[in-house]
Formats: C-alpha cells, sequence, structure tokens
C-alpha cells in the first residue's frame, strides 16, 4: 500500500484565533481515487478543503495543531499560490470564475507549474477535449455564463494549472439534476484519463456516494464517520440523515405520519 | 467588536432598574467613584501646563465620541471630522464678533449648525457605503474650509478671528480651573448621550446597519432614517465642540482645521479601539498628548538644540510612525489590548473559546 | 486658446497622477491616499540623485525614476503588504498614515524651501510657442508627451501581456487568482512600482517646470477626483475625469474666482457622487455588493 497522496493528520483550525471550527480532521486521499467529504451547513468541509488549499489573510484562520503532507511535503500554512504551484487546486464554492475575463482570458490567468507556453497551449487542448463545450463559449465573458457552463469553466481553469489532486467544494450546488450527472461523469473521466486524485466535498450525498471511491462524513468539525462506498449507502445513519432513506428497511421513504417527534441521535459506531 | 467576556457572577437581579443600571457590579462602582475623586481633585493638584492638556484631552475626547458614534458604531466612515469643528468653531466666531452673540446663543447656533451640516454630511450616505462615502465626506471638508477662509479673506480677518470669553453674570470666565470643570461637565454629558443613545433602538439600529446592511433593511429598521440621524447627532456633538474650542482657545483661524485633525481623530477611534466608547476617550487621550511626548522626548536627545526648529516635521513624521504601528500589530486599539489582557486572566489555564457543540 | 492650453497640461498632470490611484485600486481595491507624498518623494529624488550626478542630467533623471520604482516594492513589501485582507478602511488609513510619515520626513531632510530641480540639473525651461499665440514652456510639454505615452504603455500591458492579465484577474477575484497559482504578492508590488514610476514621473516633471515645494501632495490629492470621475478602476475613465476636472477647473479661476483653484475638483467630486458615483467608466457592481 504507497503513502496516500494527500495525508491530512489531526487538524485544527481556529478562526480569528478564539473560534475553533475544525478538531482533531484526519483524512487520506490515495492516488488517482476520488473521495468524497459529505457532512451539512456548517460542518467545516469548506473550512477543510481551505486549510488544504491555503487560507488569505481575509480570513484570519490558522491551522493551529496537526499537519497537512501532499506527496510528503507538508502544505499547512503554507499561501495559496505555492500550495497550486505543488499540484493541490481547489475549484471554490463561490466566485470560482474571473467574471470580467472571458472564457480563453480565464484560461490563460492561471500560472501551471514548471509549464512553458507551449505546455500551456497543450493543457488548453486537453481541457477543451473534456469541455467541449467550452471552445465554443471561448469569448463570451466569464460572468455571463449559465450555472453548469461557469462550473465547467471553474473546473478547466483548475485543470489548466495541471494538478495531481483537485479539491472541488460543493460541486452540485444550485445546478440542474442532469447538470450535475453529466459533471460527476466528466469527472470519473478526468480522473481515469489524466490520472489526478480528487477530494470532492458535497452536501448532496447521492451525487458523492456514485462516483466516490471513499467518502468521510463530518459533523461540527469532526469527522464521524468514514468508509468505502458500500459501506457508506448501507450504513442505517448516513440513510437516514443524508441519503433520506427511512431506517431500517431502506429504500423507502417515510411518511411524517411515522416520524417520531424527536430527534434519534446518531450512532456513529455501527 | 470585541466584546470582553462576562465577568461578574454571583450577582443576581431583582427588579428592573437593576437590569438598566449602568454599574452592575461593586467593582464598577469602587473604580467608578476613585476615577471621579481623581478627575474632580486634579485642577486643585496639577500645574497650569498639565491643566492645559487635561483640558485638550477633555476636548478632544468630545469631537472623539462624536466620532466613535458615527464610524465606530454606524459604520459610516467620516473623514471629514475637521470641517465640522471648524464650522462650530467659525460658527461661534462669526456670531460673537458680528452681532456680539452671547454664548447661550452661540452654543444652540453651533448646535443647530451641526444639525443642518450632519444633514448635507449624511445625505451622501444613503447612496454611498465605505470608500466612496469617504470620500465624499472628504470633498465637503474641503468645501467647508474653504468656504470658511472665504469668510476670513473677505471679512478682512486674515489672520483669524479673535473671540472673547463667555461672560456669566458679567464676569469673564478666564480661570482655567473653571473651563476645566466646564469641559468635564461637556465631556460627561456626551459619553452619557452616547450611552444612553447606544443602549436604546438608535444604537441597536446602527449596530444592525454597521454590521449588514441590506439585513437591516429587510428588518425593517429605516435605514436611511437612522443612518442621516448618526451623522446628525455627531455632527451636532462636533459642532459643539468646536464652539468650545472657539472659547477656550479665544481665537479661530482657518489653517487650524486642516486634513490632518481629520486624520487625528479618526486616528483617535482607531488607536482607541473602534466600536468602543472607553476606545473613543483612550484615543484622544492618547493622540492629544503625544505630540507633547514626541517633544520632551526629543529634548533628552543629544542634539536636541538642532531639532528644536524641526520638531513640527518630527510631529509628523512619529505621529505616522505611530499610526502605521496601530494599523498593523493592534487594529483593535488600546481597547483591544486592555481586552485581551483581561481575558488572558479570564480563561487561564485555558488559551481559546471551546469548540460549539462539543461533547454533546 | 492659452485657455485651451493650460486645460491640457493640467489634464495631462491630473490623468498622470490618476493613473497611479487606478492602477492600485484595480489591482488591489486598496485607495492608496499617499500617492500625492511618493510623488513629491520622487520629485526631492531629483535632488539628491542631481548632487550624485551632477553634470549628467539624464543620468540624474533616470536614477530618480529608477529610485521610485524601487521605492514603491519596498512600500508594498513592507508595509501594504501586513495590509491585505484587512478592511478597506484600514489599509487606506496605512496610505495615510504613510503619507503623513513621508512628509514628516522629507521635511526633516529638505526644509520647506522652495527648490528648482531645473537648475541643479542646469536644464533650461523656455516657453515654446504655439499656432493661435499661446504658449507653453518645454517641461508643460514634455509632461503631456509623457502622459500619453505612459497611457499608451499601460492599456497595451494590461490588454495583452501576460501579467497585465493577470493583474485584471488578481482585481476581480484575488482568492480564486491565488489559488490559481498567481502569486497575490507579487502582482500587487508590480502594481505599486508602476503607480509610483508614473506618480514619480508626474512630480519630476513638475517640479521642473515650477519648482518643488513641501506641499506638492495637495496636487495629488486634488487629481484624486480626476481618477474617481472617471471610475476607479478604468484607466480610460482616469484621462476623461483628468480632462472634466482640469476643463472645470481652468474656467472657474478664469471667468469666477481665483481662490476655488483648491476646491473645484471636490465640487466635481461631489456632484459626480451624487449623480453616478462608481464614475464614468467604473464597474458598478463594487457598490451593490452586499
Amino acid at each position: 500500500m504507497n503513502a496516500p497522496l494527500l495525508q491530512v493528520d489531526k487538524i485544527e483550525v481556529v478562526y480569528k484565533r478564539v473560534i475553533t471550527a475544525v478538531q482533531g480532521v484526519t483524512l487520506a486521499v490515495p492516488d488517482k481515487q476520488i473521495v468524497a467529504l459529505l457532512g451539512t451547513n456548517g460542518a467545516g468541509k469548506t473550512t477543510t478543503l481551505r486549510a488544504i488549499s491555503g487560507f488569505l489573510g481575509i480570513d484570519d484562520a490558522r491551522v493551529t495543531e496537526g499537519s497537512i503532507a501532499f506527496q510528503g511535503a507538508r502544505l499547512e500554512n503554507r499561501p495559496p499560490h505555492e500550495i497550486a504551484g505543488r499540484g493541490v487546486v481547489l475549484v471554490p464554492e463561490r466566485e470560482k470564475v474571473f467574471p470580467n475575463l472571458t472564457v480563453a482570458e480565464n484560461l490563460i490567468a492561471p500560472v501551471p507549474r514548471a509549464a512553458s507556453a507551449a505546455e500551456h497551449r497543450r493543457q488548453e487542448e486537453i481541457v477543451f477535449h473534456f469541455f467541449p463545450r467550452l471552445a465554443d463559449l471561448r469569448a463570451r465573458i466569464g460572468g455571463l455564463l449559465s450555472g453548469g457552463e461557469r462550473q465547467m469553466l471553474a473546473i478547466a481553469g483548475a485543470l489548466m494549472c495541471r494538478p495531481q489532486l483537485l479539491l472541488i467544494d460543493e460541486l452540485s450546488l444550485g445546478l440542474a439534476p442532469l447538470v450535475v450527472g453529466e459533471l460527476s461523469q466528466r469527472l470519473t473521466t478526468i480522473r481515469n484519463e489524466l490520472g489526478i486524485a480528487i477530494l470532492l466535498v458535497e452536501q448532496s450525498a447521492a451525487t458523492a456516494l456514485e462516483i466516490a471511491d471513499y467518502a468521510y462524513v463530518m459533523e461540527n468539525g469532526r469527522i464521524v464517520l468514514d468508509g468505502d462506498r458500500a459501506r457508506l449507502k448501507g450504513h442505517q445513519d448516513v440513510q437516514e440523515f443524508y441519503l433520506g432513506q427511512s431506517g431500517g428497511t431502506g429504500g423507502e421513504r417515510r411518511s411524517y405520519r411515522d416520524v417520531k417527534q424527536y430527534r434519534r441521535s446518531r450512532r456513529w459506531y455501527g | 467588536m470585541f466584546r470582553p467576556l462576562p465577568r461578574a457572577s454571583g450577582y443576581f437581579r431583582t427588579d428592573y432598574a437593576d437590569e438598566i443600571a449602568l454599574i452592575q457590579t461593586r467593582g464598577e462602582r469602587v473604580t467608578l467613584i476613585v476615577f471621579a475623586l481623581a478627575l474632580v481633585a486634579l485642577p486643585f493638584m496639577a500645574s497650569p501646563f498639565l491643566l492645559d492638556l487635561a483640558c485638550q484631552v477633555l476636548l478632544a475626547s468630545i469631537g472623539a465620541l462624536s466620532l466613535m458614534l458615527l464610524t465606530g458604531y454606524a459604520g459610516q466612515i467620516s473623514l471629514g471630522h475637521a470641517g465640522l469643528i471648524a464650522a462650530g468653531a467659525f460658527t461661534t466666531g462669526i456670531l460673537s464678533r458680528e452681532i456680539n452673540a452671547p454664548f447661550w446663543v452661540t452654543l444652540p447656533a453651533s448646535a443647530l449648525t451641526g444639525i443642518v451640516l450632519g444633514l448635507i454630511f449624511g445625505l451622501p450616505s444613503l447612496r454611498l457605503r465605505g470608500l466612496y462615502l469617504a470620500v465624499s465626506t472628504l470633498a465637503l471638508h474641503f468645501i467647508v474650509i474653504y468656504l470658511g477662509g472665504e469668510y476670513e479673506t473677505k471679512r478682512g480677518f486674515s489672520t483669524g478671528i479673535t473671540v472673547e470669553k463667555p461672560r456669566i453674570a458679567g464676569i469673564a470666565l478666564n480661570d482655567g480651573r473653571i473651563w476645566y470643570f466646564i469641559l468635564l461637565a461637556f465631556a460627561v454629558g456626551s459619553l452619557l448621550i452616547c450611552i444612553n443613545l447606544l443602549r436604546s433602538r438608535s444604537g441597536r439600529a446602527w449596530r444592525a446597519i454597521h454590521a449588514k446592511e441590506t439585513v437591516a433593511e429587510a428588518l425593517g429598521i429605516g435605514v436611511a432614517a437612522y443612518k442621516l440621524l448618526a451623522f446628525v447627532i455627531s455632527s451636532a456633538m462636533t459642532c459643539v465642540a468646536g464652539c468650545l474650542f472657539a472659547y477656550y482657545r479665544g481665537f479661530v483661524s482657518i489653517e487650524a482645521f486642516d486634513l490632518f485633525l481629520s486624520i487625528q481623530y479618526v486616528a483617535m477611534i482607531i488607536i482607541g479601539g473602534m466600536g468602543s466608547l472607553l476606545g473613543a476617550l483612550l484615543g484622544a487621550a492618547f493622540v492629544t498628548v503625544f505630540p507633547y511626548v514626541i517633544e520632551n522626548l526629543l529634548k533628552l536627545l543629544p542634539n536636541a538644540k538642532s531639532l528644536a526648529g524641526d520638531i513640527f516635521a518630527v510631529n509628523y513624521a512619529s505621529f505616522g510612525v505611530v499610526m502605521i504601528l496601530f494599523l498593523i500589530l493592534e487594529p483593535l486599539g488600546l481597547v483591544g489590548i486592555w481586552r485581551r489582557m483581561q481575558n488572558y486572566f479570564l480563561l487561564w489555564p485555558f488559551k481559546k473559546k471551546p469548540l460549539a457543540g462539543a461533547r454533546k | 486658446m492659452q485657455l485651451f492650453v493650460n486645460i491640457v497640461v493640467l489634464a495631462s498632470i491630473y490623468a498622470l497622477i490618476a493613473c497611479g490611484y487606478v492602477l492600485i485600486y484595480r489591482v488591489s481595491r486598496v485607495l492608496n491616499l499617499a500617492h500625492g507624498e511618493l510623488m513629491m518623494l520622487g520629485a526631492y529624488a531629483v535632488l539628491a540623485t542631481a548632487s550624485l550626478f551632477s553634470g549628467h542630467p539624464a543620468m540624474a533623471l533616470a536614477a530618480a525614476v529608477v529610485l521610485s520604482l524601487v521605492v514603491g516594492v519596498l512600500v508594498y513589501v513592507f508595509l501594504m503588504r501586513k495590509m491585505t485582507g484587512e478592511m478597506a478602511l484600514a489599509a487606506i488609513l496605512t496610505t495615510v498614515a504613510l503619507g503623513i510619515l513621508i512628509r514628516g520626513v522629507v521635511l526633516l531632510v529638505w526644509s520647506a524651501q522652495q527648490q528648482y530641480p531645473a537648475q541643479a540639473l542646469a536644464l533650461p525651461n523656455p516657453s515654446l510657442m504655439l499656432p493661435g499665440g499661446a504658449y507653453i514652456s518645454l517641461w508643460s510639454a514634455a509632461l503631456v508627451g509623457t502622459n500619453l505615452a505612459v497611457y499608451g504603455a499601460l492599456f497595451g500591458f494590461l490588454r495583452f501581456g501576460r501579467w497585465g492579465m493577470r493583474m485584471r484577474a488578481a482585481g476581480q477575484n484575488p482568492l480564486l487568482a491565488a489559488q490559481r497559482g498567481i502569486n497575490l504578492h507579487r502582482v500587487y508590488a508590480l502594481a505599486w512600482s508602476l503607480s509610483t514610476l508614473t506618480g514619480a514621473l508626474a512630480g519630476i516633471l513638475m517640479a521642473l517646470d515650477s519648482g518643488l515645494t513641501a506641499t506638492m501632495p495637495v496636487i495629488g490629492l486634488k487629481a484624486f477626483p480626476a481618477a474617481l470621475v472617471g471610475g476607479l478602476d478604468s484607466l480610460v475613465g482616469a484621462l476623461f475625469g483628468a480632462l472634466i476636472v482640469a476643463a472645470a477647473e481652468v474656467l472657474l479661476i478664469y471667468y469666477v474666482d481665483p481662490l476655488l483653484s483648491d476646491v473645484v475638483p471636490f465640487l466635481v467630486l461631489i456632484a459626480m457622487l451624487v449623480v453616478r458615483p462608481w464614475g464614468l467608466f467604473g464597474t458598478r457592481e463594487e457598490l451593490d455588493r452586499v
């Protein structure tokens, strides 16, 4: 078993020196695998991704404990452009493209690691191979793209940096199910053809568990469950709280008449 | 902004008056009494120089409090503070010079000027935010200064207007000690006004507007009205400060109200600590005393004589340095330092507040 | 005709200064209120280099320009870098404090006396005759030409240069730019150095034309409305804004009251803020963003 590509080890992220957002989070992304990070709002998923991809002064956040190692090199608390230079690139949740640049300029602006202009062009061709729609939209201003096109441009822009690990924050947010399905398939194709690993943060557990090889579940800043796809899909609590299926029988939707007033507490040890 | 952690325990309130009382704990009461005694005793024990310095600090704190109200709490950045002080001072000067108005006319007149100017300065805030608002106040400052300068040249007061001290029952108020108590009364009055405003509906509205204006509007807070209110009240207070300034100095000239004065007031609230009335007071004291400290430090240097002529430049440069240091190293100001020290002792041996929702 | 020439010269001054404001604002959303003082520093630098390179005025001028470029980078690296990510007001106030600091230092080193760099460099400043009976001094003409050259270069660089594109990207979405491998600190330092360079050019040419005092930053502040009227993140706007403000100032001084000279730009500014706060060519989203 090789060492994983990315090893996050018991990190703690603190905002403004007093607010702990994430504590004791350990996860690993093996080479060429798609790993999903699930959880509801405020679970700390985006914070974890930002910890891996680097904070900017804007957030006044720091990784105060633990370590993040990418191919053996320590990444925590390094500036984002350095981390991108090492091959870990983030597709953010909001503001994922440059709104006043054209699609073509959006693809020129990223600074890939150790690439000449010719390689830059080749990378562009690769990107257009995965997202042919973008080739048609070359002259369109980034801010005027539709949601799905914008997500494609965001992933394309990230690919222009020639990453070995792609971090994606909220792939499916605000997109139609058909578009989400298509994007998920593209991601799998990208992983297969380019051989890169993907860490995918998703609120929609169903979408994520379709393509992920391994998944972690986060709540309140901590990892509460992890396992491969089969284990998670079959786990009672995941089914009830994340996939919307009734407990026990699995696969059926419960009628409101049957839902009890109390909240069943999650038994993560099963 | 930087709220202190709760400190008092074991105080049980038995009626509503206790809840809204300003002084909640015995510790606070004792501190306040000691401080009040010190303030009252000061003029009888201090040299005239120190007395003058104290008066300057009190005068500055009125302006600082009004600016803190406007910028620190309501979030409306204003770089035109010197223009407002100039307006108050000039109203006093013009009225007492042209029509020999007594102080109980000029004082309300200055306040009235403040109200009118507050409306004018505040109008841009209905459309602009942040940087653009700051720039508009800057422009208005220059326009006010220009008008003051025009008055001076056109009416022949090219060196400035002298203002006679106010008279009560025929006796001119000349004594430094009397002025100390007058200024102390005004400063305490402004502080109480600010405290009460901030504890009331207006204060809550301003904090809401500062935090997120669109949400405040959505919650039914009349954003435009409260913004104008902030400007009006702040400007009125500032113009009153200007009036007092005119009487205290006895002399009004437009050169005293340059952009640097505006910056000094902004520095007061930044160095003191934004979002805290205590910060305004601390900042006012710091910035007012600073030039004198620099001057004395300069005297200690070996080549003091040669630098004596450059005291103005040294003041400038060192003020710039100190302001930069505070902005970079301690953006929360003196109050931030104070609160951090308090929190350290309160939280010890822990360092941070615990994770929310931990250990259910 | 002379009025027209005066307008063009004043507009060139304002435009050359204004592009410094625009460059930094567009790239890092910081308003550099120390621009006037930095400009003054560049002009005073000529005095220093004049004594170093006495007899070679071209070298002295070039050295002063290079020095100002370096100062721009230093200001960013040692001061403004610490302010990235802080709220806008803090960054602006830092520049204000820097301006105050520079003013104090300049007064300490060179005193408040009027200086004449043109004499120090032994450079003449003849009046040139223009068609229509108007006069323009040599250095004013040089200023007009330099202004056009600088704007042309900047347009080309931002539009077509790779790093110009990256500057624009960093201006729109700094976090994303950083995540795409663009070293924000490098981009910002570049913006600051270019801004200080153009400011110094303006300051030096003005000082060569009409002498140098410690009150030069006032002109820097007067040029700011020109930048805002055109739109704080638009170079084209700065040109137009400078023309408008200069025209207003020259005409009002001539026809109404000479004392108005210092206040006219701010009158134009207020008028613009009331009517169209984001300027003629600025991007509007800045103000509607919640």
